[in-house]
């Protein structure tokens, strides 16, 4: 039985009942309300449909990628979605995408 | 790797949750909280697909009257014949199938928020731990009347009033006039409008009825979105076609005579009468009851929220997303009322009703984005982006005024063209599938 024919279903009231008090489940990984603003126009998780998937890329090249289009001139319209975030902010998107997409869970 | 994990010590650690109280029953009867969500358009979806996706076992059920939703963006390509109905027609069955929400259609008729119930026109009512309400907007009725939008569209909510107004737009003539007003802000899309005005003026074009007219009677003192392509396709591409006119506050709407009277002037038996009203956020209880059923509303009609949650002032767990939402924000730097808006709000919220429930404070790095393309002709496009962040808003004179989204980053194509045009309906399938599927 892989992970993957487990439902989560079964798997989060394991978390549930190991949590103390009112218990959902572990902390959310970080950047992930971050990193999901990208998916209206690549996709939940990066993985599409819509403009170049995210998926499949590391996170020190999705870095690159946004830092680069944050600096340049304006000609796309992801120039501008990049001067919406801090460098910080990039870094977090990059590195939880990097780590999330190509996968989903929930299928 | 799951089968390390004993049945036996599965049932010994349920079995300790339910002692403690964390599962009331049994596990597999009840489940760690319910979340009703109100509204199935581009917000509600979104809400629904993202608590189920990052929450797991968090049981969420979508209310909606109508068996799948028919969305506002792309629709003046309907409108001018360019896409059929089918196109915007959005199912929920991939909501059910691929995340578990479950549907339930029905109307709401009454929300208590103090027993944290909903009560619809049909069926049992839901009770919920956590609301969210994500109904759109209602119309503000013109001052003066009769105003019937089943005679004279304002085609503002997609559907049957898409399709009256293709059908009055075809049965234009030469030398006809279309006269359409562009709401108050804040209004649904602040794009739209204008975007109209080009793809009806576009169309009148096409069919060679150059004599043909299109007014433009805008509430506001000036275009509200992306002025550089529609001052650029007003004053070039459609010169002498279409009439802008600013400063044009509506006093009476005459749907059977489709006359219109504005401060900035009377039209009179014009062909097409396309008055899109002013807008406040839907409501949510009767009529007749108090603030049509919202625990609060702004001087605008619309529902103040908290920007990290999204929550109401007075019940924490009941969240507004979406155009009917007024997201605390810099002065003259509002967030937009739109379908990806209304997705990137419910993601955020989605994240803080799971950390409440987590037992936790909600993220404050957060920020939200708007971007979409309109078109300008029937081959080219324009875009508009805009973000978000978290932090100090400010006033009209730059004074730290409290915490909101303030506006980071704003900006519209650098100039119209095709590949907009194509990009414009890879960005609506991207936002169609992140939201609904």
């Amino acid at each position: 039985m892989s992970l993957k024919t487990i439902s989560p279903r079964f798997l989060i009231p394991v978390g549930l009942a190991l949590a103390a008090s009112q218990g959902a489940q572990a902390a959310p990984p970080a950047g992930q309300v971050l990193a999901s603003q990208c998916a209206q126009c690549h996709g939940t998780n990066g993985n599409g449909p819509g403009f170049d998937e995210v998926a499949g890329k590391s996170a020190s090249e999705l870095q690159k990628d946004l830092l680069e289009m944050k600096r340049r001139p304006v000609e796309g319209i992801m120039d501008r979605q990049a001067r919406g975030y801090t460098d910080a902010q990039i870094k977090l998107i990059a590195d939880y995408l990097a780590a999330h997409s190509g996968s989903n869970l929930d299928k | 790797m799951m089968h390390t994990f004993s049945r036996r010590r599965f049932l010994q650690l349920a079995g300790m949750a339910s002692a403690a109280s964390v599962l009331p029953q049994a596990f597999g009867a009840a489940p760690a909280a319910r979340v009703v969500v109100v509204g199935g358009g581009f917000g509600g979806a979104t809400v629904a697909k993202y608590l189920r996706m990052w929450g797991g076992d968090i049981e969420v059920t979508l209310v909606d009257p109508n068996l799948s939703h028919i969305a506002c963006i792309l629709s003046n390509l309907v409108v001018t014949g360019a896409l059929t109905m089918d196109r915007i027609t959005l199912g929920y069955n991939a909501l059910n199938v691929n995340h578990g929400v479950k549907m339930r259609h029905g109307r709401v008729i009454a929300i208590d928020y103090e027993r944290g119930t909903v009560s619809l026109d049909n069926g049992p009512r839901e009770p919920y731990d956590h609301l969210v309400l994500s109904p759109g907007i209602d119309f503000i009725p013109p001052p003066e009347g009769p105003w019937d939008p089943n005679v004279t569209p304002h085609a503002w909510q997609a559907g049957p009033q898409t399709l009256l107004l293709k059908k009055q737009l075809a049965s234009m003539r030469d030398r006809d006039t279309f006269v359409m007003t562009v709401p108050k802000s804040p209004y649904r899309c602040p794009p739209g409008p204008y975007e109209r005005a080009c793809v009806v003026a576009d169309y009148l074009k096409r069919k060679k009825l150059i004599f043909a007219k299109v007014v433009v009677l805008d509430a506001n003192p000036s275009i509200q979105a992306e002025p550089l392509a529609f001052t650029e396709a007003f004053n070039f591409i459609y010169k002498g076609m279409i009439e802008y006119v600013p400063n044009a506050t509506v006093l009476a709407v005459n749907s059977q005579t489709r006359s219109i009277q504005t401060s900035a002037g009377d039209w009179s038996n014009v062909r097409v009468l396309n008055y899109i009203p002013n807008q406040r956020a839907a409501a949510v209880g009767p009529p007749d009851s108090p603030d049509r059923g919202w625990p609060v509303l702004n001087s605008q009609g619309f529902v103040p929220v908290n920007p990290l949650t999204y929550g109401v002032s007075k019940y924490p767990n009941v969240h507004v997303i979406g155009d009917a939402c007024a997201v605390p924000a810099s002065e003259g730097k509002a967030v937009p009322k739109s379908g990806h808006m209304a997705n990137a709000e419910a993601k955020v919220c989605a994240d803080a009703i799971l950390r409440s429930l987590n037992g936790e404070s909600p993220d404050s790095n957060i920020t939200t984005n708007s971007a979409c393309f309109s078109p300008i002709t029937s081959t080219t496009a324009s875009w508009l982006s805009a973000n978000f962040n978290y932090g100090d808003i400010y006033d009209g004179v730059g004074k730290v005024k409290g915490k909101g989204m303030h506006r980071v980053d704003l900006g519209e194509a650098p100039r119209t063209n095709g590949d907009n045009y194509q990009d414009m309906f890879t960005w609506a399938e991207g936002l169609f599938a992140d939201s609904f599927a």
